[in-house]
C-alpha cells in the first residue's frame, strides 16, 4: 500500500521526505496541507493526526509517523533494498544518528531564519548567526572527510542524514545566507543534486547542465 | 520624490484568509493592520487611521491624500470560480522587478522547468503589446507558449494562450487558457506590497474554474511557481528596475517589459525604479 | 594590489560555476568542459541576473533566468527565446584577466593578472573566509599584510589572502605534500587561526 504523506510544497522538512522517496523510487500519496496561509496544521482534524501541529506526517496502514527524521528512517528501513541509505554497522549507524541530530539544529536555525525571511514568521533571536556556525561546522567535517576522499557525511554512500542536512543547507540562500564561502559544502550539495532521481524544490533548481541542450 | 507619486495608489497589506493583527510596512511606513473577519483597519505609527478596503481577498490601503481608483477584475465575482489567495511572500527586490518577472514568459523553461516550460520548447512567438489609452493599462495579447503542466487542472502538456494586463504599477493580471473550460480564462494575479524600494511582499491570487483540486493544492501549485521566481528576483543587479534602456538589453520576447517600463516612466511611477544609468 | 587570489584551482572543476570577488568586483568564475577558467562581471546584460547562478554546457556559460549562453570570449552566442537569431556582437559580459598559478586562480580587476611567485610543490588544502580585515588575519599569522602569508610555527602552510572588505577576508590555503593525519591537523590549524583572528577583530 502506498503511504500517505501530509505535506506542504515549501516546507523543508517535508521536502526531505519527498526527496528520499524520489531517490529511492518509492511512490507517495501526497496530501497538500494548507499550513500557509490557511494554518490548517492548527485545525482540530490535523491536531488529531499530529498533536504537535507540524508537518510532515506519514500514514502507512495503521502507522502514523511525525517529523522528518522518523519518516526518513522508516522509508530507508522499508524501501531501500541496497541498505546504502542507512548503514547497519554500529559506528557508521551512530555517526548517521549524530548527523540526524545535527539536521535538527540546522532546521531550528537556518530553517527558522528562512521562514522569517520569506513569510515574516518570527525566528529565535540569533538564528541566522547560529545557522552560519552550523554551516562552518559542516564545512569542517566535509573538509576532513575529503582528505580520505569521503564524499558524504558518513561512509561511501549518501545516507538519510545527508538528505536531512541537505534541505536546510541548500535553502539557506532563501534567508540571505549564501554558500559562496563554503567550497566543500558546495561540492557536497552539487553531488547530491546530481544523483539520479533527484527532486528539485523552489530555491533548489535542477542541474540544467545535466539535461539535453 | 518618487514616493510622492506612489502614495496615492492602493496596495495590499494583508490577506483576509484568517482574522489577524499584522505589523507590516508600506512605502517605508510602519503599519498595523487588523482584520476581524468582517472589517479591517490600518493604522500608522502615530495613530493615523488610513483607509482600508477589502478587494480580491486582501486588505488594501492608501497612504496618500488623493487615492487613484483601485482597478477591478470582473472575473473575481463570476459564479463558479474559486478564488485562491496564496499568502504573502517577502522578496528582497524592487516591487517593480516582481511585476516585470510576472510578465515574462521566456524564463519558463529554466525557472519553472517541467511546469510552465521545458527545453527544447524555448521559443517565444510574436505577440502584441499596447498601452490601452482609454483605461491607461498595458496589455499583451496573443501570447502562446508550450507548457508541460500549465495548471493543477491540466492533464498534460499543452500550448497555452495568455493575455497580460498591467492595471497598476505594482499589480498585474494574467488571463490564461483554462484547461477544463476552454471558453473561459483562468485568472492569476500578483499584487505587490512595496515595503521599500528594494523589498516587497508579493501576494499571488487566482480566480479559477477547478472542481477537483483542494484549496491547499491550488495554493501550493501557485506558491511553488512564485517561490521559484523568488531566488531569481533576489539575484538581479541592481535591485531597482532600470528605466534607462542602456542598462539592460531587451529582445522581441521582452516587448511587454519594454512597454511596462515605458508606461511607468510616462506615468511617473518611479518608486522602485532607477532612471539613470549607473 | 590589482591581482587577487579568488579560489583554489582544485575547487573549480570543469563544468562548474561559482561566485568570486576581486577588488570590490562581484564576479562569476567558471570553468568550461575543456578546462578553461574565466572570470566575468557577475551580471547577465539581459536582465541583470547573477551569472554565478547559471550553468555550464560545453564551452558556454548559460544564465539561469532565460538561458542566454555566452561563449569563452564572453560574447552572447545563443538566446533560447529566439533560437534562430544570431545575437548581436554588442551583447557581452565584461571579462577580467585570469591566471592559474601554484594551484590558485588569480584575477586582475584591471589589466593583466600578475600572480606572486608561489612556493614549489604546494597542494591545495582549503579556502575559508575570516570575519576580519586582512591586517588582522596577517597579525594572527604574526606578519604584516602581504600577497602571501605563512604560519611561522607551521611553515608548510601557505595562505593567499583576498581582502573583501573591513570585516571579510578570504584565505586560500595550501600546504606541502602531507600525510592524511597531517593534512587533518593542518585543517584544524586553519580553524584555530580563524578563531584567533576573529576574536581579535571582536
Amino acid at each position: 500500500m502506498t503511504p500517505t504523506l501530509y505535506t506542504h510544497v515549501l516546507d523543508a522538512e517535508c521536502y526531505k521526505v519527498r526527496l528520499l522517496a524520489a531517490l529511492l523510487g518509492l511512490p507517495l500519496d501526497c496530501v497538500a496541507v494548507d499550513s500557509y496561509p490557511g494554518e490548517e496544521t492548527r485545525s482540530e482534524a490535523f491536531l488529531a493526526l499530529a498533536p504537535a501541529g507540524t508537518l510532515p506526517v506519514l500514514e502507512a496502514g495503521g502507522l502514523v509517523l511525525c517529523g522528518a527524521p522518523a519518516i526518513l528512517t522508516w522509508l530507508a528501513a522499508t524501501g531501500d533494498v541496497t541498505e546504502g541509505w542507512m548503514p547497519q554497522d554500529p559506528a557508521p549507524r551512530a555517526q548517521m544518528q549524530m548527523w540526524l541530530g545535527f539536521s535538527q539544529r540546522l532546521s531550528a536555525t537556518a530553517g527558522a531564519a528562512r521562514l522569517e525571511a520569506m513569510f515574516d514568521m518570527p525566528a529565535p533571536e540569533g538564528a541566522l548567526a547560529a545557522a552560519e556556525a552550523c554551516l562552518r561546522e559542516l564545512e569542517l567535517h566535509l573538509a576532513i572527510r575529503a582528505v580520505d576522499d569521503g564524499a558524504w557525511l558518513v561512509g561511501d554512500h549518501p545516507c538519510i542524514a545527508d538528505i536531512a542536512c541537505f534541505a536546510d543547507v541548500a535553502l539557506c540562500p532563501d534567508a540571505g545566507l549564501l554558500h559562496d564561502e563554503f567550497p566543500f559544502l558546495r561540492h557536497w550539495l552539487y553531488r547530491l543534486r546530481a544523483l539520479p532521481g533527484f527532486l528539485p524544490m523552489p530555491g533548489i533548481h535542477p542541474l540544467h547542465e545535466l539535461r539535453a541542450g | 520624490m518618487s514616493r510622492e507619486h506612489a502614495l496615492d495608489d492602493w496596495y495590499p497589506v494583508a490577506d483576509t484568509v484568517l482574522p489577524q493583527i499584522r505589523a507590516t510596512r508600506l512605502l517605508d511606513t510602519d503599519l498595523s493592520v487588523a482584520w476581524d473577519g468582517e472589517t479591517a483597519s490600518v493604522t500608522g505609527p502615530d495613530g493615523t487611521a488610513y483607509p482600508a478596503e477589502i478587494r480580491f481577498d486582501h486588505v488594501w490601503t492608501c497612504l496618500g491624500p488623493a487615492p487613484r481608483p483601485l482597478f477591478g477584475i470582473e472575473e473575481a465575482d463570476q459564479p463558479g470560480r474559486r478564488r485562491v489567495p496564496c499568502g504573502g511572500v517577502r522578496v528582497r527586490c524592487s516591487p517593480l522587478r516582481a511585476v516585470e518577472n510576472f510578465l515574462d514568459i521566456a524564463h519558463f523553461p529554466y525557472v519553472h522547468t517541467g511546469i510552465l516550460g521545458a527545453e527544447p520548447h524555448t521559443e517565444v512567438f510574436p505577440y502584441e503589446v499596447k498601452i490601452r489609452e482609454e483605461v491607461d493599462e498595458v496589455w499583451a495579447t496573443k501570447v502562446s507558449f508550450y507548457q508541460p503542466q500549465a495548471a493543477k487542472s491540466a492533464g498534460g502538456a499543452t500550448d497555452i494562450r495568455y493575455e497580460y494586463r498591467v492595471p497598476h504599477p505594482m499589480a498585474a493580471v494574467l488571463y490564461k487558457t483554462c484547461p477544463p473550460r476552454p471558453s473561459e480564462w483562468d485568472v492569476i494575479a500578483i499584487f505587490v506590497q512595496p515595503v521599500s524600494e528594494t523589498v516587497c511582499i508579493a501576494w499571488p491570487w487566482m480566480a479559477l474554474f477547478d472542481d477537483t483540486s483542494s484549496q491547499a493544492e491550488l495554493v501550493q501549485f501557485q506558491q511553488e511557481i512564485f517561490l521559484q521566481d523568488r531566488s531569481i528576483l533576489e539575484n538581479q543587479i541592481p535591485a531597482g528596475l532600470p528605466l534607462d534602456p542602456r542598462m539592460e538589453i531587451p529582445t522581441r520576447a521582452d516587448l511587454t517589459s519594454v512597454a511596462y517600463r515605458r508606461w511607468l516612466k510616462r506615468r511617473g511611477a518611479l518608486y522602485g525604479a532607477l532612471t539613470e544609468a549607473e | 594590489m590589482t591581482t587577487f587570489p579568488v579560489a583554489l584551482a582544485h575547487d573549480l572543476p570543469p563544468g562548474r560555476v561559482q561566485r568570486a570577488f576581486a577588488g570590490g568586483r562581484d564576479l562569476v568564475l567558471w570553468r568550461s568542459a575543456s578546462g578553461r577558467a574565466m572570470a566575468w562581471d557577475n551580471r547577465c546584460p539581459h536582465r541583470g541576473m547573477r551569472l554565478s547562478h547559471g550553468f555550464v554546457r560545453g564551452e558556454r556559460l548559460a544564465c539561469l533566468y532565460h538561458g542566454w549562453q555566452y561563449g569563452t570570449e564572453a560574447a552572447c552566442a545563443h538566446i533560447p527565446a529566439h533560437p534562430d537569431l544570431a545575437p548581436p556582437a554588442t551583447i557581452r559580459a565584461a571579462a577580467y584577466d585570469l591566471a592559474e598559478a601554484g594551484g590558485v586562480i588569480w584575477v586582475a580587476d584591471e589589466g593583466y593578472a600578475d600572480p606572486p611567485d608561489m612556493p614549489l610543490a604546494v597542494m591545495p588544502l582549503r579556502s575559508l573566509t575570516f570575519r576580519c580585515d586582512l591586517a588582522t588575519l596577517a597579525w594572527a599569522c604574526g606578519l604584516e599584510p602581504a600577497p602571501l602569508l605563512f604560519l611561522p610555527e607551521h611553515p608548510s602552510l601557505v595562505i593567499a589572502p583576498n581582502p573583501l572588505g573591513p570585516d571579510r577576508t578570504e584565505a586560500h590555503v595550501l600546504t606541502a605534500p602531507l600525510h592524511a593525519a597531517d593534512r587533518i591537523a593542518a585543517i584544524h590549524q586553519t580553524e584555530a587561526l580563524r578563531r584567533l583572528a576573529e576574536e581579535a577583530a571582536g
